[in-house]
């Protein structure tokens, strides 16, 4: 509970990068194979983001819903209300329990299995999204984030991911240990340290009804969003964002760098040390004398603060994910682009 | 009641002891005694006794306390004593009624009175005095004057004859004590008590009598004590006025007047000091008087008869001389004495050279007056001594046979010996350069929007007038330094001058069939110099001054050249002839700063190159750095209105980019922390401010360099729009356009600034005519470009090149958008004519800055599409980004595989190198040699 106040106050963020096919399988061991959504739950998040987020701004909120053998149903969520300078004394996880005993009060569901955030152009992978969601499948295994690309969704393709940290991921959290070497040794790479989980949205059959019947009244029904060739701002903004993670990670590279320098430097050094050490007490024997005593070695040189690698771990992951939007979003347009030529060859 | 009784007699006694004078007549206390003593016999006579000196004691007491305060000099004490006194008084009544007004009452009133005048008239005194005790001072007085109007009579009686009242009041006491009680031993007591009386103030009288003595002798002290001792000696009057043996009626009645005389000459006391200063003639000596004993005795140094000689006065000469410096010397004393003796020395024909040689000193004693380096002349001391060197100077003309100089030595001078050459010492240029450093404090000192300012800027025309005639004098008989020290003088007054005339003559030359110069001049001139009275440009300040000035010159010397030629004549004799290099450094900053002043570019940019100043300029004292500063930023702006931007902005780079052009060009201080600096230096700083008839226009020059940093600046951003290691030309320009950004409501430009950044942004998108608007328009004219001589021109200038580089950027910021541009189109656009165009696109063509080619028939200009666009930019970006980032990368595999083992490291290292050939490799080889 505690975590979910870290999360929402943080801007926002996930981890995008583990999505592909080869993720499917990698969710055969997590306990939630499948994640189905009801409609009523994505149309309140598109709502709440419409009402509430701006710009690079984050929205948040709690999902509710229940276990059925390895699928996890979402029936239905509510916002965090959004944070002001004014009530700072806030108190959310308040909140949170008198919105859930309403919503039972009502018969909703009340489980709480996960939570949700909207993002900015696949920004979402950050610390913050990484310890939120670590608090809450700690406490209930099956939780859930999902995450909802606003910008996307406007152009004409709902965008919704739902996302768990895999197991690995788990224990290194468990353990707070982010060294190098016990991240190699849980064998963890930004490719698995979250697992997507496929979704379904189902509405109930009268709703189907209902919007079969909706659509033969719409009048507009053309989506001209989907077509749309303007194409480079979108772009410039990702390749924008991707540089910036870019920059980051050589940072960190370098700072690893330093680090490793250090300790290969500091080896040296004892290596020296310990023969001189070495030398001394052979010449010492040689004239009869007792040999020096033993002294901690590791007294004497400290070795040096490794940095966490947790920090490049998860803008490796948000590199990925990056890429893999602008990946889409370009073999998508460059679809459009053939197709608008194809076009114009036909009406010449 | 015996508690009563035993303070008073307590009290009694320890005031005898100390003297004051109101205890032994207080009427209460002196009964005391024999009351107690009586006790037991009279009962009921005591008791009505009792209730009259019951009264009279409190008011005694009340009594001597205020007059306490008084010597203290408590008002507000007193008037609470005061107040208290008459609530006393009120209960007294019926004992007052019964017996008259008591003398001590009556004494205190008048006392107290004249008390409270004079602590009124003393003006000093109270602005001295604390707040509590100024209030209390004027309300007292206001109470004390009401209630005193009851007892006006009374009051003038007594100040009268306030020995008279006082007997009667004693008599009647007796009467009614006798008649009261027929006691004999309180008829003793009471006489014992007089007794004592007339003793103690026959020996008081002594002393007051040996005070006012003394008191004349004494420097006037500091006014609290004087009045001490003042109130003192007449409180000692009044108790023996008191007695009875006292006969000096006269002294006692002038007593009150000569108060109001001491108070009265208090405050004569400054004036007369000053006046005495002005006072000319020699009969005034007896006035001078108090602390300064040698003067005391000049008033015989020459006695009636003696025959005065050379030698005489030169003895009186010295005397006075040697009195220069040391303490206590009143210095304004000297210099009447001096002058005094240059009157005798006239009126006895003793020679010129004598003359020469005290003129000399009171020049010198002139400069003494002031003993703190800070301060500056006044006004009155400026004139005598701006007076007395045109005198000298006079002198020297009129004998140039008189050999004046600093190296004579004093005893082989020769002042009286017609056969021999005369020989003075005593240095000119010397004290001509003193007098140029006063006005200069002077200037420095005075408030430059007063019209005590345009005052003293009226004598500048006098000093430039010595220092020429000077330079005319040493012209003749000086020595090449001596002529150095005095060009420099002549080159300080003239290089910050600009000279209307000379430009009007070349504007003559130009056009002739004009008017006149000579009738235009002042019609021109004039207007622009009451215009501009806040433009500390310093030719149009004084403008009015030098038409004068330059209207006398003209007369003075037919052959006057223009001050060019003067600069130029001056200052090569100072490069040729200095040997130090203060001196030319300065002239050639002076002159450079002349030609820069008068739009001389070339040769003032020549001048300054081949002085290789700017190389070893920060190891000159400050005033010269500060003299350099001011030419560099006449330079740009010399630069600027020739149209050479680049010029102009990287002349004042230098200065506007510290952000400290104030400080350095020597016109203000900044506002600091004391912990930077201390009063010590801030005095230091101030002595080095340029006075502000000098003064560059601040506005002026950051407009200037804004505008030149603008005109630089924008077609630079919009040529290297991705450029991801563009550098700025001037952080200071980009200061002022993200302040610009940063205002969240952008309302019409105010300030300089505002226009400038106004006229940027319509720059940047290549839309001149509004940038035209922003630049040059009534307020910018009114604060900036009228300041210039030539306004109009540069403001022609200013739109052509207004309209060039907005060409330039227009091109830079959509030739992606065009395929190709016609040039008759871009040169109706800019108002430009074609050629000009054409060699605008031509060299931007040449610089690879637009990839372009003209086409000549259709005079096109046909885009090339080479520059990448906006995500292509992001993309080269990007991908460069990633190749330092696998450069990282590859260093710490590099590591990884270096730390394996120190020992192969060579072996591993070459096999690596050979297995990789990486592009990168040999940089980052030599990278990894610093590990």
């Amino acid at each position: 509970m505690a975590s979910r106040k870290e999360g929402s106050g943080a801007a926002g963020g996930g981890f995008g990068a583990a999505k592909g096919k080869g993720k499917a399988a990698a969710a055969g061991d997590s306990a939630v194979k499948q994640v189905q959504i009801d409609g009523l739950v994505v149309l309140k998040i598109i709502k709440h983001y419409q009402e509430e987020g701006q710009g690079n701004e984050v929205v948040q909120g709690v999902l509710l819903g229940l276990v059925v053998d390895d699928r996890l149903e979402i029936t239905n969520c509510f916002p965090f209300p959004q944070h002001t300078e004014d009530d700072a004394d806030f108190d959310e996880v308040q909140y949170q329990m008198e919105m859930m005993r309403s919503l039972r009060h009502v018969n909703i569901d009340h489980l709480h299995v996960g939570w949700y955030q909207s993002t900015y152009y696949g920004s979402f992978v950050t610390r913050a999204l990484l310890d939120s969601q670590f608090s809450y499948q700690h406490a209930i295994e099956e939780s859930v984030v999902l995450i909802y690309d606003p910008i996307k969704t406007a152009q004409g393709s709902l965008s919704l991911k739902a996302y768990r940290l895999t197991p690995k991921l788990m224990e290194v959290c468990k353990e707070k240990d982010f060294s190098p070497e016990a991240l190699k040794k849980a064998n963890i790479a930004y490719e698995n340290m979250f697992e997507e989980v496929p979704i379904v949205i189902k509405n109930s059959y009268l709703i189907n009804v209902m919007l079969w019947e909706l659509e033969k009244k719409s009048a507009v029904a053309d989506r001209h969003e989907l077509l749309s060739l303007a194409s480079s701002n979108h772009l410039g903004k990702s390749l924008q964002l991707l540089m910036d993670r870019v920059d980051e990670m050589s940072q960190d590279i370098v700072k690893y760098n330093t680090y490793l320098r250090n300790v290969s430097k500091q080896q040296q050094q004892k290596h020296q040390y310990q023969q001189r050490r070495q030398q001394e007490n052979i010449q010492r024997q040689s004239r009869g004398e007792p040999p020096l005593p033993e002294e901690d070695i590791n007294k004497l040189f400290k070795p040096p603060q490794p940095p966490p690698r947790m920090e490049s771990l998860l803008i490796a992951g948000q590199i990925n994910t990056y890429c893999q939007n602008i990946k889409e979003f370009n073999a998508q347009n460059l679809g459009k682009l053939f197709m608008a030529q194809a076009l114009q060859d036909y009406n010449n | 009641m015996s508690r009563f009784f035993t303070t008073g007699s307590d009290s009694e006694s320890e005031s005898s002891a100390s003297g004051d004078e109101t205890a032994p007549k207080a009427p209460g206390g002196p009964y005391s005694k024999p009351l107690l003593l009586s006790e037991d016999e009279e009962d009921t006579k005591r008791v009505v006794r009792s209730a009259r000196d019951k009264r009279y004691e409190e008011l005694t007491n009340l009594i001597r306390s205020i007059r306490n305060a008084m010597k203290i000099r408590d008002v507000s004490r007193c008037l609470e004593e005061f107040e208290l006194l008459g609530r006393a008084w009120t209960k007294a009544k019926g004992v007052v009624d019964r017996e008259g007004v008591p003398r001590f009452y009556l004494r205190i009133l008048a006392d107290l009175e004249d008390y409270l005048n004079e602590l009124w008239e003393d003006k000093e005194g109270k602005k001295k005095m604390n707040k509590n005790n100024a209030k209390a001072l004027s309300s007292l007085r206001q109470k004390l004057r009401k209630y005193n109007r009851d007892y006006e009579g009374q009051i003038a009686a007594y100040r009268q004859n306030p020995e008279q009242s006082d007997e009667d009041e004693e008599k009647s006491r007796r009467d009614s004590e006798g008649s009261g009680s027929s006691s004999g031993a309180e008829d003793e007591a009471g006489n014992f008590l007089k007794r004592r009386e007339r003793d103690e103030p026959r020996s008081r009288y002594k002393e007051s009598e040996s005070e006012p003595e003394s008191e004349s002798d004494e420097d006037w002290g500091d006014s609290a004590s004087e009045s001490d001792s003042e109130s003192d000696e007449d409180d000692g009057k009044f108790t023996s006025l008191a007695s009875k043996f006292l006969k000096k009626d006269e002294e006692r009645r002038g007593a009150e007047r000569r108060r109001e005389e001491k108070a009265k000459k208090k405050l004569e006391r400054k004036s007369r000091r000053e006046e005495e200063e002005e006072e000319e003639e020699g009969g005034e000596w007896e006035k001078v008087k108090g602390g300064v004993p040698l003067i005391k005795e000049k008033p015989k140094m020459f006695a009636k008869g003696t025959e005065i000689t050379v030698g005489l006065v030169m003895k009186k000469l010295n005397e006075i001389l040697q009195a220069r410096g040391k303490k206590g010397t009143d210095r304004a004393a000297q210099i009447e004495l001096l002058q005094h003796l240059v009157a005798v020395a006239h009126e006895h024909q003793l020679g010129v050279p004598l003359e020469l040689k005290i003129k000399f000193n009171i020049v010198a004693s002139l400069y003494d007056y002031n003993p703190n380096l800070a301060a500056y002349m006044k006004a009155e001391l400026w004139q005598r001594c701006l007076g007395c060197i045109e005198e000298l100077l006079e002198l020297l003309f009129a004998h140039p046979e008189i050999f004046v100089g600093e190296n004579v030595l004093e005893e082989s001078e020769n002042l009286s010996n017609p056969e021999q050459p005369f020989r003075v010492r005593g240095c000119v240029l010397t004290l001509v350069e003193r007098m140029d450093e006063e006005f200069t404090k002077i200037m420095q000192n005075t408030d430059p929007h007063s019209q005590e300012y345009v005052e003293h800027l009226k004598d500048e025309a006098r000093v430039c007038g010595i220092i020429a005639r000077l330079q005319r004098y040493l012209q003749a008989k000086g020595s090449p330094e001596e002529l150095c020290r005095v060009y420099l003088l002549r080159v300080l007054h003239t290089y910050y001058k600009f000279d209307y005339a000379a430009a009007r003559r070349r504007a003559g030359q130009v056009r002739p069939g004009q008017v006149r110069p000579g009738q235009v001049r002042p019609g021109q001139v004039r207007p622009e110099g009451q215009e501009k009275e806040d433009g500390q440009e310093k030719e149009e300040k004084d403008a009015q001054v030098k038409v004068e000035e330059e209207e006398k010159k003209e007369e003075e010397e037919e052959e006057e050249e223009d001050s060019e030629a003067l600069m130029e004549r001056l200052c090569r004799f100072v490069y040729a002839k200095d040997r130090t290099d203060r001196i030319r450094t300065c002239a050639i900053l002076c002159h450079i700063y002349h030609h820069a002043l008068h739009s001389r570019w070339y040769r003032a940019r020549d001048l300054m190159l081949m002085s290789h100043l700017q190389d070893n300029i920060q190891h000159a004292d400050p005033p010269v750095q500060i003299l350099y500063n001011r030419t560099m930023v006449q330079l740009g702006i010399c630069a600027f209105r020739q149209g050479l931007i680049k010029d102009a902005h990287n002349a004042l780079l230098d200065i506007q980019s510290s952000g400290r052009a104030k400080e350095l060009l020597g016109q203000g201080l900044l506002l600091r922390s004391l912990q930077e600096r201390n009063a010590e230096q801030e005095k230091v700083e101030k002595r080095r401010q340029v006075p502000f008839h000098m003064h560059v226009n601040l506005e002026l020059l950051e407009c200037v360099y804004l505008v030149a940093a603008m005109l630089l600046e924008i077609p630079y951003m919009a040529a290297h729009e991705f450029d991801a290691r563009r550098r700025m030309i001037s952080k200071q320009f980009h200061h002022q356009l993200r302040v610009g950004e940063r205002q969240p409501l952008l309302g019409p430009p105010e300030s300089m600034r505002e226009h400038v950044v106004a006229a940027s942004k319509a720059m940047k998108t290549g839309d001149w005519r509004r940038c035209h608007r922003f630049v040059v328009n009534e307020k910018m004219n009114g604060k900036v470009w009228d300041l210039f001589p030539e306004a109009d021109q540069v403001r022609a200038m200013l739109v052509r090149k207004i309209q060039e580089e907005s060409l330039r950027t227009y091109l830079f910021t959509y030739s992606s958008v065009y395929d190709s541009i016609s040039m008759e189109t871009l040169a109706a656009m800019f108002e430009l004519e074609l050629p000009t165009v054409h060699g605008i696109i031509s060299k931007m063509i040449i610089n690879e800055e637009l990839m372009a080619s003209l086409d000549q028939p259709t005079a096109t200009v046909m885009m090339h599409r080479t520059e990448p666009t906006a995500t292509q930019n992001l993309a080269l970006q990007l991908a460069e980004k990633l190749g330092n980032l696998v450069e990282n990368n590859e260093r710490v595999l590099d590591q990884r595989q270096g730390a394996y083992g120190g020992y192969f490291r060579d072996q591993k290292d070459g096999g690596y190198r050979k297995g990789d050939g990486y592009l990168r490799r040999g940089g980052f080889r030599q990278e990894r040699g610093n590990y």
